[in-house]
């Protein structure tokens, strides 16, 4: 395993979202983790699963599609060696796949991943500030065993993903959470709004006027600020309060 | 009575206490990741570590701001007597980490609209008001340009021909304003008044900007509503959908004549909307 320097920055400076404007988003760094890793790495395939959130369902890329498909299986599943890296954290180390604890404990993975040509296997983790967000998968198909400066170059590119990874989830999330801030005082706007027009069409109190338009849209399985739009905009008239 | 009076004031002060020991934890933890790249910069792939400290040190930066405004306000919310007109504000401590009595916050929309307005003193309400009435001001033009923009004597007629006069009438003499700034759009803009001629003041003023966009506003412990201290103008907004019946016209129309009546009695937004509500104001002809 020799790389030319050069070629090696050019893959760190990837990883860390350059190379294109912009910030390059996660599915995108994903993807490019899984492709650089197996040209890098000259293993069979990659796939890479990555979940900033405990309760976050993990997002998978893979190096082919084939392999995309079974490391998703593998996540409902529960097992497989990225499942088992991303849980505990730990390098899985090289593990032959027609071998009896592969077999054991990865009774459907197993199976799956020598059909489609692979036939060694190890998992990185992806370490977040307070543990593991994901793993890197490495599969191989020839006898070469998965050890030794291979692994610590794929720790490394998994190493130096995970911060780029976590800062773009960072912006991602605080890009949504900007968003939302912005529809919620927007719908109080016009639900202040629909209340002043009903006070006029209909001589209510706010109150009142409130209680009209919160009994309108649940009678109608209608959200408030829907109903509140289309009062402000005159296209609805709930009415006044029945006795 | 006296239960009411005061209300909250212990379980207001714990809040903002519990908060600032958050984010001191939050700028400990982004000061440590600081130092890991730091290291890892003299190695391989130095400038990107570089680049990741200094976010890093930015980040830590930012949480111990917020840390500083919460701890401020906590300490006003004990020493409170319970007194409702002298309720403590938050904008208050953020002001005064401004370097000056009158700082305004304003969160707007994708158009640049006023959704939610909060300030430390009448001055900075005031000018809050002006903004809104008029439509043009340093808030708007940082909230569009997503930069800081100052402008101080003179130069603040010319720059806003409206805004500008009824700013100065008003004794303000220097206005900074910076942009609250999240990745890829802008939510709003922190402003202060004749924050004096302190060092560093525009860079303080952003420093402050980022730890509320980030800390206060947006994220895991975000309190956009400033303890109760957050305005939404709902009279307003009330009285422009009455109006907007009462005149058959729009709620945008509506909601512009209120701003121009406001501006030709000289009285403020909300109280030509009460007027509106409680009818002794007819705005709409015939009615």
């Amino acid at each position: 395993m020799t790389t030319a320097p050069h070629h090696l920055a050019s893959v760190f400076v990837e990883l860390a979202g350059g190379g294109a404007p912009g910030p390059p988003g996660v599915p995108t760094l994903l993807a490019r983790l899984t492709e650089r890793s197996r040209e890098l790495l000259a293993v069979r395939a990659t796939a890479v699963t990555f979940a900033p959130g405990s309760r976050d369902a993990p997002q998978v890329a893979a190096s082919e599609a084939g392999v995309r498909r079974l490391e998703q299986d593998a996540i409902a599943w529960q097992e497989g060696p990225g499942h088992a890296c991303r849980r505990s954290g730990r390098t899985l180390g090289d593990t032959p796949l027609n071998g009896t604890t592969a077999r054991q404990r990865w009774p459907r993975y197993a199976p799956r991943a020598l059909r489609l040509g692979c036939t060694r296997v190890a998992a990185l983790p992806i370490r977040g500030h307070l543990g593991p967000v994901g793993s890197l998968i490495l599969l191989a198909s020839r006898q070469t065993p998965l050890t030794g400066d291979l692994m610590a170059l794929g720790q490394s590119l998994a190493d130096f993903a995970a911060v780029t990874l976590l800062r773009e989830h960072e912006v991602e999330a605080g890009r949504v959470l900007a968003a939302q801030l912005e529809h919620a005082l927007a719908n109080r706007v016009v639900i202040e709004q629909a209340k002043g027009a009903l006070t006029a069409r209909h001589a209510l109190s706010p109150d009142a006027a409130f209680t009209v338009l919160r009994g309108y849209a649940r009678s109608h399985q209608r959200l408030l600020t829907e109903v509140a739009r289309e009062v402000v905009e005159g296209r609805l008239d709930p009415g006044r309060p029945r006795e | 009575m006296d239960m009411v009076r005061g209300s909250g004031r212990d379980v207001q002060a714990e809040l903002a206490r519990r908060r600032a020991a958050r984010a001191r934890q939050r700028a400990e933890y982004a000061a440590a990741c600081a130092e890991q790249q730091e290291i890892l910069a003299a190695s391989v792939g130095g400038e990107l570590h570089q680049h990741l400290a200094d976010a890093y040190r930015r980040s830590a930066e930012c949480h111990l701001s917020s840390a500083r405004l919460q701890e401020a306000y906590a300490e006003r919310m004990t020493a409170w007597a319970g007194d409702e007109t002298s309720r403590p504000r938050f904008m208050t401590g953020v002001a005064e980490a401004c370097g000056t009595p009158s700082a305004a916050l304003t969160l707007m929309n994708a158009d640049h609209g006023q959704l939610s307005v909060a300030s430390s003193d009448e001055p900075s309400r005031a000018a809050q008001d002006l903004e809104f009435v008029l439509g043009e001001g340093p808030a708007h033009d940082a909230s569009v340009s997503g930069r800081p923009v100052a402008a101080s004597g003179r130069a603040i007629e010319r720059r806003w021909p409206a805004y500008g006069p009824a700013l100065t009438s008003l004794g303000i003499r220097e206005v900074l304003t910076a942009p609250l700034r999240t990745e890829g759009s802008c939510i709003g803009a922190l402003a202060v008044f004749d924050p004096g001629a302190g060092p560093g003041t525009a860079d303080t003023l952003t420093v402050i900007a980022d730890a509320l966009t980030r800390t206060v506003l947006l994220g895991p412990d975000a309190d956009p509503e400033l303890y109760d201290g957050a305005d939404h103008r709902d009279c307003v907004q009330q009285a422009a959908g009455m109006l907007s019946v009462q005149a058959r016209c729009r709620v945008q129309d509506a909601l512009a004549l209120i701003k121009a009546r406001a501006f030709t009695d000289g009285q403020t937004p909300e109280a030509v909307a009460r007027r509106i509500i409680d009818g002794t104001l007819k705005l709409a002809q015939g009615s």
